[in-house]
């Protein structure tokens, strides 16, 4: 674009008529326009963030982030008032925006997690699904990071909707923005607060009415001036107003009243509250909800990873996985009559020899040393006491139908004394253990060999790194403590994730996971317990099968036809039950440790800790935060308490950074650019000739009188803007000469009219006369 | 129903049925607090246009506190005023202005369009300069409004007029056979001062008060015994009779005879001469015989000269004259060919 597309020509109507081009000279105040226009970004941002944190009921400084947002409305909208001031200011944006990151990354990473966390939680309850993949929030305390993030999202959205709002009034692409992510809580049957809906509602219609108006652009020209018409079309047929706030308000005050009134009216008469009292639901959403179902507990890769999840889990293979995904759909199902609250072992793979750098586990089946050894000596020693009447003994019967896994899998309880199969099914008898059972397994009652060597072998390679663990457990007592000890090492120790990355090539699972990844799922715990419990004189084995929680047990289907005593006899810590059908899905899938004991035989241990997922350090924002060498040493400064805004000191002193910093730009900003102005005005009027300076002397005092007063921007020329301004300013004063007063005046036009329109120069006393008398403000002059 | 109005619709519609289909699925209080706003919107939108287009007035009026006349190729200013007495606004009004000049017969269309603020409407102020002279009017002849949701415009018509006589641009020089007129003037106003009158005697009255002692005719008031005077018409009087050709075959060649008509005139009047401005109506068929001596005089008789038809003869005023005005020695015959504009003093032969 040419600085020539700035100049308005005249408009020639016909021969013999022209529009004067003086027509365009007429000027609006643009700000108060950019100012309504961010007042709509303001209105459906913080309309927006407002609908999704009520929606869900999260708690956040709503009044910090109204006045934050609106500020920054306002002040992404007057970036258009200058194509100059858009770029500087959008810079400026850019390092503050940079600085807040910077300063307060962990507060909106936590923020972000406490959102999606708050969400996946409803939307759990919503779908009755167990999800297991919460992130961590370093910092707990909600209240300030959500209002942290709150402030975050306003800024962007500040910036995207301004882009679309104040200069194209695109209220399609504004909707799509504002609405995408606040349809989840409407799916989820979460309604937001009424002010927020009205807010976006507004801030829509004010939108809408403004695009059907037309008159919204701010850039009349390249140089985006206020200039109040233009000229339409290359044949100039149609002039039109640019924008005028005057009517833009009012249409804007209608729409925000048919908006509230509406909004309200509806609520009124038809509350959230019992909406949908008597709704039956619609089949489509429903068949919805399996997908969406899929997509919050497996992410997107439930839609594609359709085979279920087996790496490592039952075939004593190792490290290949880099992340569980679980498809959550069913792999067992199986009836039993619930007789305690511990966790019931399913177990299917033995592993016995670890073969390190081969990353897996051999079966105890394909082990020679154990061909003919493997008996059911234990299940015989339970059965004998239950049918001796041994206290807390019982019979009981598990019915398993493999689903999701190989048919020819056998999935058995501890103490399995008899498997049949039926249809499909098999049925296993067995003899739980319960706490009060003492009955002793020993060798000699029942003349067999407990374990082999290889029970207690460690490969050499794994040494090393298993004696560094051993060295740092220190003390570590009997068989119990050994195992306790382990486990709470793993705890403090070694997070459980389900995203441990894969073991690299050419190393070793269990030394990688022990001295340097030190973070995995239970395959992991599992086979470094193993080899841990083994170099330490205890026999171990790698187990890998099913346990079913007792949770999951009261979520069984009851199976009413089915008689209690067909499945359990004897004592029941949960006195007499019923039987239950009990979906074992993939997320049930779990290696452990069994070991061995001389009195109790083998029995499964759990090293596993509890699935508190540490978060890896792999978000944006993490990254960011550890580049910048920014750790965690603010979390433990916040309080855990919701409902408390307690800000640290650092956290009030970075605020404060953030807040001076701005200003000081902003301030530098408006210095730089009135200083750089009025040095280029002194430029000009140094070089001009001396018509000019006068000119220009005197276009200074008309542009303050311009400001001060509406009337005088209506003077058009010099004789209008000196007499209107001696009769409003200098003849009020009581103590003026008239004669004397419009002598002066007359000199004073006469002077004007010469510098401004003709070829002939002015001279040096003329010049001094009129900056004498041109500072109005001083009446001494004139009286 | 225009393409925009349709678009509109069209998008409308689509915003519509998507929020409908989200309402069906959902079930959501939201959706339904929407669908409820875009089905009253539009009405209330509608019944806005309906409403605005009842109240809407318009004035058209040449601004106050101007000069009476205007002046070629300086701005002219007219005052457009809409009224809107209702509570409601429109953001896209647009009026349908007919520019030209009735004299010229030339004539132009400019779409202004304008906001309507409630319960004041809108005002603005067009400059409009006038590159010929003659009668600058305006006239608006309908506006069209639009709703403030952009689905429909209803169009209003009016018959609004306004106009202004814009006086020729003056010329600092005009050139014409000044010789034969000062040559003439100067010869009669020396053989008055010398008492030889060689202007023919028209009729012979009695003396009024006033008359000039050298009219008196001496010998007949003697025989009759009252003063008798010889009303004489002069050489300066047939001189300075300017007779512009009104053809406008040729806008430029009109619009230079009525610039150098009204210089003419005016180098004259401020050389304390008193001209006759004749100029011929084609609808009456006779001479318009218009006496000027004051600058005031020149602009009326020109607003008078600008209510004329135009003819298309370059000589028909001037063809007329021997017949009409026989005793009409001779004038000054303003007419304009290719070359330019001629000013000269004609026979009345």
């Amino acid at each position: 674009m040419s600085k020539k597309q700035d100049t308005i020509e005249n408009v020639v109507v016909c021969q013999g008529a022209v529009i004067s081009n003086r027509l365009f000279e007429k000027q609006e105040n643009r700000l108060l326009t950019l100012l309504l226009k961010g007042f709509i970004v303001y209105l459906l941002a913080m309309g927006s963030i407002g609908f999704y944190l009520s929606s869900f009921n999260i708690g956040y400084n709503a009044l910090l982030c109204h006045i934050v947002i609106l500020g920054m409305s306002m002040f992404c909208a007057m970036l258009y008032y200058r194509l100059l001031v858009e770029n500087l200011g959008y810079f400026l944006l850019l390092i503050v925006f940079a600085g807040l990151v910077f300063l307060f990354g962990d507060y909106i990473n936590s923020g972000f997690y406490a959102i999606v966390n708050i969400t996946v939680d409803n939307a759990a309850q919503y779908f009755d699904v167990d999800v297991q993949r919460m992130y961590n929030e370093r910092i707990g305390n909600r209240y300030v990071t959500v209002t942290f993030v709150a402030l975050f999202i306003g800024i962007v959205l500040d910036i995207l909707l301004n882009v679309y709002v104040s200069r194209r009034m695109q209220y399609m692409t504004a909707i799509f923005i504002i609405m995408s992510l606040n349809l989840i809580p409407l799916y989820l049957v979460m309604e937001p607060d009424l002010l927020y809906v009205i807010m976006m509602l507004a801030g829509i219609s004010m939108a809408v009415v403004f695009r059907a108006g037309k008159h919204y652009s701010p850039q009349v020209s390249i140089k985006r001036d206020s200039r109040v018409f233009k000229v339409k079309g290359k044949k100039k047929r149609e002039i039109e107003y640019v924008y005028d706030v005057k009517a833009m308000l009012q249409a804007g005050v209608w729409s925000i009243g048919v908006a509230l009134i509406v909004a309200t009216a509806v609520s009124t008469v038809k509350p959230k509250e019992n909406f949908n009292v008597g709704y039956q639901g619609n089949k489509y959403k429903e068949i919805s909800m399996a997908a969406a179902s899929t997509l919050l507990v497996d992410g997107w890769s439930g839609f594609y990873r359709k085979q279920a999840n087996v790496g490592g889990l039952d075939s004593g293979k190792l490290g290949d996985v880099s992340t569980v995904y679980l498809d959550h759909q069913t792999d067992l199902l199986v009836k039993m009559a619930p007789y305690s609250t511990d966790r019931v072992y399913l177990k299917n793979f033995v592993g016995v020899q670890y073969n390190p750098y081969g990353n897996n586990w051999t079966n105890i089946e394909n082990v020679k040393a154990y061909d003919g050894l493997v008996a059911t000596q234990e299940a015989d020693a339970m059965k004998n006491a239950y049918e001796e009447g041994g206290t807390d003994t019982a019979e009981a019967v598990m019915e398993i139908r493999n689903v999701g896994v190989q048919k020819e899998l056998i999935f058995y309880p501890y103490y399995t004394q008899d498997i049949r199969f039926d249809k499909g099914n098999y049925y296993m008898t067995y003899y739980p253990k319960m706490k009060g059972n003492t009955t002793k397994i020993t060798p000699e009652d029942y003349d067999y060999q407990p374990y082999i060597d290889e029970d207690l072998y460690v490969p050499e390679e794994n040494r090393e790194a298993v004696q560094r663990f051993i060295m740092e457990l220190g003390y570590l007592g009997s068989q119990d403590e050994i195992v306790e000890k382990v486990k709470q090492y793993y705890q403090d120790n070694m997070p459980y994730t389900v995203r441990p990355g894969k073991t690299p090539r050419r190393a070793d699972f269990v030394n990688y996971f022990l001295d340097e990844n030190k973070k995995g799922y239970c395959a992991h715990y599992a086979s470094a317990a193993v080899l841990i419990f083994r170099y330490l004189g205890i026999p171990a084995r790698y187990v890998e099968g099913y346990a079913i929680d007792y949770g999951q047990i009261l979520d069984g289907e009851l199976e009413e036809n089915i008689k209690y005593q067909d499945f359990y006899k004897g004592y029941s810590e949960l006195g007499e039950t019923a039987v239950v059908q009990i979906n074992v899905t993939d997320a049930d899938a779990h290696a452990w440790v069994e070991i061995y004991d001389k009195e109790k035989g083998w029995y499964p241990v759990e090293v596993t800790p509890s699935s508190s997922e540490e978060e890896d350090t792999t978000a944006f924002w993490d990254e960011f935060a550890d580049f910048m060498n920014d750790g965690d040493e603010d979390a433990a400064e916040i309080t855990d308490g919701q409902a408390n805004f307690v800000i640290s000191d650092r956290l009030m002193r970075n605020v404060v950074y953030v807040i001076l910093g701005v200003l000081i730009g902003a301030c530098g900003i408006v210095l730089l650019w009135n200083g750089g102005k009025k040095l280029s005005f002194v430029l000009q009027v140094s070089r001009a000739d001396i018509n000019d300076k006068l000119i220009m002397k005197y276009s200074l005092v008309t542009k303050r009188w311009r400001r001060k007063n509406k009337e005088f921007a209506n003077q058009i020329n010099y004789r209008q803007q000196i007499e209107w301004l001696v009769g409003h300013v200098i003849l009020v004063n009581p103590n003026a000469q008239r004669e004397r007063v419009e002598e002066l005046q007359e000199k004073m036009i006469g002077i004007l009219e010469q510098a401004g329109f003709s070829n002939q120069n002015i001279s040096e006393e003329e010049y001094q006369f009129v900056l004498k008398y041109m500072k109005f403000d001083n009446h001494n002059e004139w009286i | 129903m225009r393409l925009e109005h349709i678009i509109r619709t069209i998008g409308y519609l689509f915003l519509y049925a998507v929020n409908l289909v989200l309402y069906l699925f959902l079930h959501s209080h939201f959706h339904f607090i929407v669908l409820v706003l875009m089905t009253i919107a539009p009405v209330l939108s509608i019944v806005s246009l309906l409403v605005l287009k009842r109240y809407i007035t318009v004035e058209l009026n040449v601004a106050s506190g101007r000069e009476q006349y205007g002046r070629q190729r300086d701005e002219a200013y007219f005052l457009l005023k809409i009224g809107n007495k209702s509570l409601f606004v429109s953001l896209d009004t647009k009026i349908k202005l007919e520019i030209g000049n009735s004299f010229f017969g030339t004539k132009g269309v400019q779409q202004l369009s304008v906001p309507i603020h409630m319960k004041s409407g809108y005002e603005v102020e067009l400059p409009v300069i006038a590159t010929l002279p003659g009668i600058l009017y305006m006239e608006v002849q309908e506006i069209r409004i639009k709703d403030m949701m952009g689905f429909f415009s209803v169009k209003k018509s009016l018959d609004v007029h306004t106009e202004l006589s814009v006086m020729p641009q003056s010329l600092q020089e005009v050139s014409y056979e000044k010789t034969a007129i000062e040559q003439g003037m100067l010869e009669s106003e020396e053989s008055s001062k010398r008492g030889n009158d060689f202007s023919d005697v028209q009729e012979i009255r009695e003396y009024i008060p006033g008359d000039k002692l050298m009219s008196i005719h001496w010998k007949l008031s003697a025989k009759r015994d009252i003063l008798m005077v010889k009303d004489r018409v002069s050489m300066s009087d047939r001189q300075l009779v300017v007779l512009p050709e009104l053809c406008n075959v040729d806008i430029t060649g009109l619009n230079a005879i009525l610039g150098s008509t009204y210089s003419l005139i005016q180098q004259l009047i401020q050389d304390k001469t008193t001209v006759r401005l004749m100029y011929w109506s084609i609808s009456r068929y006779e001479y318009e015989d218009l006496r000027i001596d004051y600058q005031d005089e020149l602009d009326q008789a020109f607003v008078k000269m600008y209510y004329e038809t135009c003819y298309g003869n370059m000589d028909e005023a001037a063809s007329h004259m021997a017949l009409v005005h026989p005793e009409m020695k001779a004038y000054l015959h303003v007419s304009a060919d290719k070359n330019g504009v001629n000013i000269r003093v004609r026979e009345n032969i």
